[in-house]
């Protein structure tokens, strides 16, 4: 589904990623962990191309992205994002939300997708909010609709970027209930977290980033209970003595 | 001898007034109507990826806001006919210079609020796979005109003012045609106090108007 080859990411003079290599099959769910500033985003965002990777391959869903003449835009419909801040549309409403994209992107008639866009809020348990707007909402039911907007484009793949992390801890829950049923449902997810009783319990393989590279990876049993790298075993330390 | 002060003299000319008030509400609103037209686009290549078209609309923009309006309205009546050699009408002339003059304020308007929406916004729209053009009209613009309104109405107000330079080229605005009044009945004072409370009456009315659109929008959610 999403193949990376030899990713390298600079910001002028600074190498953020050097040199990464990560393959994502259909229907796995990777979670990204790592210490703050390794390149965790950087690399999602190479993947929907928010950045220009400098140099590597990143083939999402059988399309290289990084050649010039493959259209972006439904790239980006594919392999869409979930952010930590939400960034929902504050002048549509909730439903607007989740429409928008399956009306521009996708061509659906307006009817058709607020029919999917209505049972998509009822799916996140907002069926009742589809006429308010965002600013009405509580964080974790931005988030949730957040998840209906991506889940709306019938994406192959969702990046989410610490979707739980500007959530008041009481909040968090009813997101990762929903990011569960999804990979119970099958969708490709690569999650950057530093919820580790997700990635625990959720993920195929977690993927340890720091200074750039990746680490470590493997499947979540192993990979908690007998860390290898040491970097690793410092982060999970800090991280579990929190 | 004494100065007598003739209120009667303002209702005798005020008919006179209304017709001068006409043409200075008919070229604030053209003048206007095209400046936010020509505003937006120089907002909008203000901020465009092209070097090219952010160095023009920067020159455009330096230059109007750097030169008196009272020049530009000279320079366009006076000085333009005579490289053209076509002569414009004064309302005309006076229309293009009120669009000229309001059109490079009103970029930084717009080039402002849409630099003061969230980045996450335009991220938002291209992870949704919406391109950059589409997520600019459905998601940025509406967010950034909604910012506009209070400076937009700023530089009505400017702009409306701004209208009473134009008697120099021979515009039969409000203030030209006080001037024209006092030459025959030699009432400057009253004359002219009309003429400001005719302005200031126009001036609380859009910012009193533009309150009230404002508190309108207020219903929808700001960010
Ligand atoms: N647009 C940018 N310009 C310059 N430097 C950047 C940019 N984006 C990220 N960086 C730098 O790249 C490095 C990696 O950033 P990134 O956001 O990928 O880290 P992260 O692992 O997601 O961290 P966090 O856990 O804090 O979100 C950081 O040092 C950051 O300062
Ligand atoms: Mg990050």
């Amino acid at each position: 589904m999403i193949r990376i080859e030899n990713l390298h990411k600079s910001f002028g003079s600074l190498e953020v990623i050097k040199g990464i290599d990560l393959h994502v099959r259909p229907g796995e769910v990777v979670c990204i962990i790592g210490p703050s500033g390794s390149g965790k985003s950087t690399v999602l965002r190479c993947i929907n191309r928010l950045e220009q990777p400098t140099s590597g391959r990143i083939v999402v869903d059988g399309k290289d992205i990084t050649d010039p003449k493959t259209n972006m835009n439904l790239v980006r419909a594919e392999a869409t994002m979930v952010f930590q801040q939400f960034n929902l549309f504050p002048h549509m409403t909730v439903l607007h939300n989740v429409t928008l994209g399956p009306v521009k992107v996708r061509g659906l008639s307006k009817a058709e997708a607020e029919k999917r866009g209505m049972e998509l809020l009822a799916k996140v348990g907002l069926a009742e909010k589809a006429h308010n707007y965002p600013d009405q909402l509580s964080g974790g039911q931005k988030q949730r609709v957040a998840i209906a907007r991506a889940l709306a484009l019938q994406p192959k793949v969702i990046l989410f970027d610490e979707p739980t992390s500007a959530l008041d801890p009481e909040l968090v829950g009813e997101v990762l209930e929903v990011m569960k049923q999804l990979a119970r449902e099958g969708m490709t997810m690569v999650v950057v977290t530093h919820e580790m009783g997700f990635a625990k319990e959720v993920a195929d393989r977690v993927i340890f980033i720091d200074g750039g590279r990746i680490q470590e990876e493997g499947p979540p049993e192993e990979f908690f209970s007998n860390p290898k790298n040491p970097r690793l075993r410092d982060f999970l330390g800090k991280v579990i003595a929190h | 001898m004494a100065f007598q002060f003739e209120p009667g003299v303002v209702v005798e000319t005020f008919p006179m007034l209304l017709r001068g008030l006409k043409l200075t509400v008919v070229i604030t609103i053209g003048g206007l109507f095209f400046g936010f037209i020509l505003g937006s686009v120089a907002g909008l290549m203000k901020i465009s990826r092209s070097l090219f078209l952010r160095k023009l609309a920067g020159i455009y923009i330096e230059t109007i806001r750097g030169t008196p309006m009272l020049v530009q309205a000279m320079f366009l009546y006076y000085g333009v006919p005579m490289a053209s050699g076509v002569r414009i009408p004064p309302i005309v002339a006076g229309i293009i210079v009120i669009a000229v003059n309001s059109g490079a304020y009103i970029a930084e308007i717009v080039r402002g609020a849409i630099q003061s929406i969230d980045p996450g916004q335009m991220e938002a729209g291209r992870s949704i796979g919406l391109t950059r053009s589409q997520t600019m009209r459905y998601i940025i613009w509406p967010q950034a005109f909604r910012r506009m309104i209070p400076p937009l109405g700023n530089q009505f107000i400017i702009s409306l003012k701004d209208t009473s330079l134009l008697m120099v080229i021979g515009v039969g605005e409000l203030l030209r045609t006080g001037q024209e009044i006092v030459a025959v009945n030699f009432r400057a004072f009253e004359v002219y106090m009309a003429v400001g409370i005719v302005y200031l009456v126009m001036t609380l009315g859009i910012a009193k108007a533009l309150r009230a659109l404002e508190q309108h929008l207020r219903v929808l959610p700001e960010k």
